[in-house]
């Protein structure tokens, strides 16, 4: 079956393979500037925990030359649903379309066997080719994460394990949707649908809360209590610890500008803190792998599901 | 080497064909003793008929004493129609034919029902010789 | 004891609401070439995706070699089976689908292959391929598995005389060798009668005739006179049709014994008459008194 599953899906591979030997190259010559201007700025001696005077200038200067680089690599987080849309999907949706399923499911090789040594190998090729990608990616981000950590999504989500975790999963997800469809257009368009709901919603609603945020107390301005962490909210606390609503907070500026206080040293005077949550920097990897061990029990239980249901689905 | 054809129109069995060809073979002396008979593969590659329809020939003119089969090396042709013996039959197998005839004749037949009822009772003569 | 080739009990599929194959019972005997006639939708290709485990029944069971093709599909390593239109991968070459054959299948002889391979060049794209050498080609493929059932689904649709010969002159050698049963469906009986000895009909209501080829050529005859009110015929069991023209009745019928009325002229009946009378809606009330007919002809 290698033979086979290399036969029928070379194109796919040689194609993930170029687009990431694109992905190296691109990276390769846009770091070169980034690498210069870091010299340049002396930015090693602004990378915590040390510190001189000027580096968050510096540092914001650095950062705001390169941000369109930075965000476009955002863009970056669409690749794994590639895996899915076009190598899954198709994997059973072009035989029915095709009637070859007639062929290749009427030989001495079980339609069980046949998939699951199509999807193990396929698997094996996606998670290789999705961690290449997700190791040039933290190469080139390594000053950016450094410098404003990598939990947020432009780095978390094209960074370290879940980016082999999402390919496998939209892998998975192409499949079954090709064996439910039949349609190649519409497994397509299903897995996409699905791939990209599932990652919103376990980005937004699951991430942030898998391990208990931290709450630190903020004086002033300061936006973040910690170097490199992920700011989750940001709220006004009184004296009895309750949250202050909008309206209050609006009240007691209102009053202040009233009397010609700076509202934020009123603030303080009335004893209202500031109380982020977040996850601190060095959850990083805690975070990325059980973010990846549920996008890869999802696709285990998506593929079991796939296997069972191929052998009765009628034809 | 003989070379079958087969008409599908003619309403002779066509195992039957088989074995009038090979007889119609032995009789112009084209195939002789020795000789080996085409393989049940070879004919049916050539002709695509079932193979069981060969077979069934072959063992026909095994059972009239024509052919004889070696096991794993094919069917050999093992005694030819001598002409001379027939021939000697034939004034006399005639002459019981028109006594026969006039006997239809007289019971109101027309030629048509004598052909049709001399071609009926060979081909059941024959099926139950085969079967 | 080998079990049947086939084997079918009231089988039935039913597609959303209306019932492709309903009511079908048959055995096909060891080492037959069986012709599964019908017209279309009767459930010729259906019959023969089920025993493919292609679809699963609606109702009733059907075994091939034994065991039940959705379950046991390892069974299908036994089974060499062609579709309509014999599908292939289009973008391979020969040589690899050749190869997709090999690889799938763990008994495999090159020799059938290589012989189709004299007149196709393994380099041609499949999608290339003329119909008749595709057709030729999933042939040898499902003969390369040395399989003992082999199922074919209108291979003769849309392939000329000349490339209708050479697909079943490679089928019976491959029948020859391997000594295989073979299931042939088409809906044109010219095409198979050259080489079926068991004929299987379906009709929308299951099978309607089922036999060895020559002992139903051999009790079927056909029956031409002048028009005159029916009476049992000797050596007539029953009438399978009339025809009624000015003054000739002609009569298809089903004999039991020699038939000696020389009120008729007695002919026999070539298997595509045949099978096309029985395919007939009407069917009439035989004029002999109803006896027990056996299981062959379902009425």
């Amino acid at each position: 079956m290698a033979w086979v599953t290399w036969r029928q899906h070379r194109a796919q591979l040689v194609a993930a393979f170029g687009l990431l030997v694109a992905l190296a190259v691109a990276a390769f010559a846009t770091r070169l500037p980034i690498q210069a201007e870091y010299h340049r700025d002396a930015l090693s001696g602004c990378l915590p925990p040390a510190s001189r005077s000027g580096c968050d200038i510096i540092v914001r200067h650095f950062e705001s030359q390169f941000d369109s680089w930075v965000a476009a690599l955002r863009g970056l987080a669409v690749l794994p649903a590639l895996a899915g849309v076009f190598v899954g999907a198709p994997l059973l949706a072009r035989e029915f379309e095709h009637d070859t399923h007639r062929f290749a499911w009427t030989q001495g090789v079980t339609r069980r066997r046949w998939l699951l040594w199509k999807i193990a190998l396929l698997a094996a090729g996606t998670v290789a080719i999705a961690a290449a990608s997700s190791v040039v990616v933290m190469w080139w981000r390594s000053p950016f994460d450094t410098l404003e950590g990598r939990l947020s999504p432009s780095g978390f989500d094209v960074e370290g394990v879940v980016v082999p975790a999402y390919a496998l999963f939209a892998l998975a997800v192409g499949v079954l949707a090709g064996l439910l469809f039949r349609r190649s257009v519409a497994a397509m368009t299903a897995t996409l649908v699905t791939f990209a709901s599932t990652r919103l919603i376990v980005m937004y609603f699951v991430r942030p809360y898998v391990l208990a945020p931290l709450h630190r107390v903020v004086i002033g301005t300061d936006a973040v209590p910690q170097t490199g962490g992920w700011v989750l909210n940001d709220t006004l606390v009184d004296t009895a610890g309750r949250q202050i609503t909008a309206g209050r907070e609006d009240l007691a500026v209102l009053h202040a500008q009233h009397a010609g206080i700076d509202p934020q040293t009123y603030l303080v005077t009335l004893g209202w803190k500031r109380v982020v949550a977040y996850q601190p920097a060095g959850r990083f990897w805690t975070l990325q792998f059980i973010e990846a061990g549920i996008f890869v029990a999802l696709a285990a239980a998506v593929i079991l599901a796939t296997l069972w249901l191929v052998r009765r689905t009628p034809t | 080497m003989i070379e079958f054809h087969l008409d599908p129109s003619s309403g002779v069995a066509t195992y039957l064909q088989i074995v009038q060809q090979v007889k119609e073979a032995l009789r112009l002396r084209t195939i002789d003793v020795g000789d080996q008979l085409p393989t049940v593969r070879e004919v049916v590659a050539d002709l695509a008929i079932n193979p069981n329809t060969v077979a069934k020939a072959y063992r026909e003119l095994e059972r009239e004493g024509l052919v004889v089969a070696r096991q794993g090396r094919g069917t050999f042709v093992s005694s030819t129609l001598s002409p001379k013996a027939s021939l000697a039959h034939y004034d006399r197998l005639r002459v019981e034919l028109e006594r026969w005839l006039a006997i239809a004749d007289e019971a109101g037949l027309d030629e048509e029902s004598i052909r049709a009822l001399i071609s009926a009772t060979l081909r059941e003569r024959l099926a139950r010789r085969v079967a | 004891m080998n079990p049947a080739p086939l084997d079918a009990r009231g089988l039935g599929k039913r597609f959303r609401r209306e019932w492709g194959l309903r009511d079908c019972t048959l055995t096909i005997p060891h080492g037959a070439v069986v012709g599964l006639a019908g017209p279309n939708a009767a459930g010729k290709s259906t019959l023969l995706s089920l025993a493919a485990g292609l679809l699963a029944p609606s109702e009733g069971s059907i075994a091939v070699l034994g065991r039940d093709p959705l379950r046991e599909p390892a069974v299908l390593a036994d089974v060499g089976y062609v579709a309509q239109s014999a599908p292939l991968y289009r973008s391979f070459t020969v040589a690899e689908t050749i190869e997709f054959s090999r690889r799938t299948n763990s008994r495999w002889d090159d020799e059938v292959v290589h012989e189709v391979l004299t007149r196709i060049s393994a380099d041609t794209k499949v999608g290339t391929l003329s119909t008749g050498d595709r057709a030729r080609l999933a042939l040898a493929l499902a003969l390369g598995k040395r399989p003992q059932l082999v199922l074919l689904d209108e291979p003769f649709a849309r392939l000329d005389p000349l490339a209708g010969r050479e697909f079943l002159q490679l089928l019976m050698d491959g029948v020859a060798e391997t000594g295989a049963t073979v299931v042939i469906a088409s809906h044109v009986i010219a095409d198979i009668e050259r080489v079926c000895d068991h004929i299987v009909l379906l009709t929308g209501g299951g099978v309607r005739l089922e036999g060895n080829v020559e002992e139903l050529l051999e009790s079927h005859r056909i029956l031409m006179g002048p028009r005159r009110p029916l009476g049992s015929i000797r050596g007539v069991r029953s009438i399978v049709r009339e025809r009624h023209g000015d003054r000739q009745l002609t009569l298809l019928v089903r004999s039991d014994g020699p038939i000696v009325d020389h009120s008729w002229r007695v002919e026999r009946v070539g298997l595509e008459e045949l099978v096309l009378a029985y395919m007939a809606p009407e069917r009439l009330p035989a004029p002999v008194p109803p006896e027990k007919v056996p299981l062959r002809w379902h009425g």
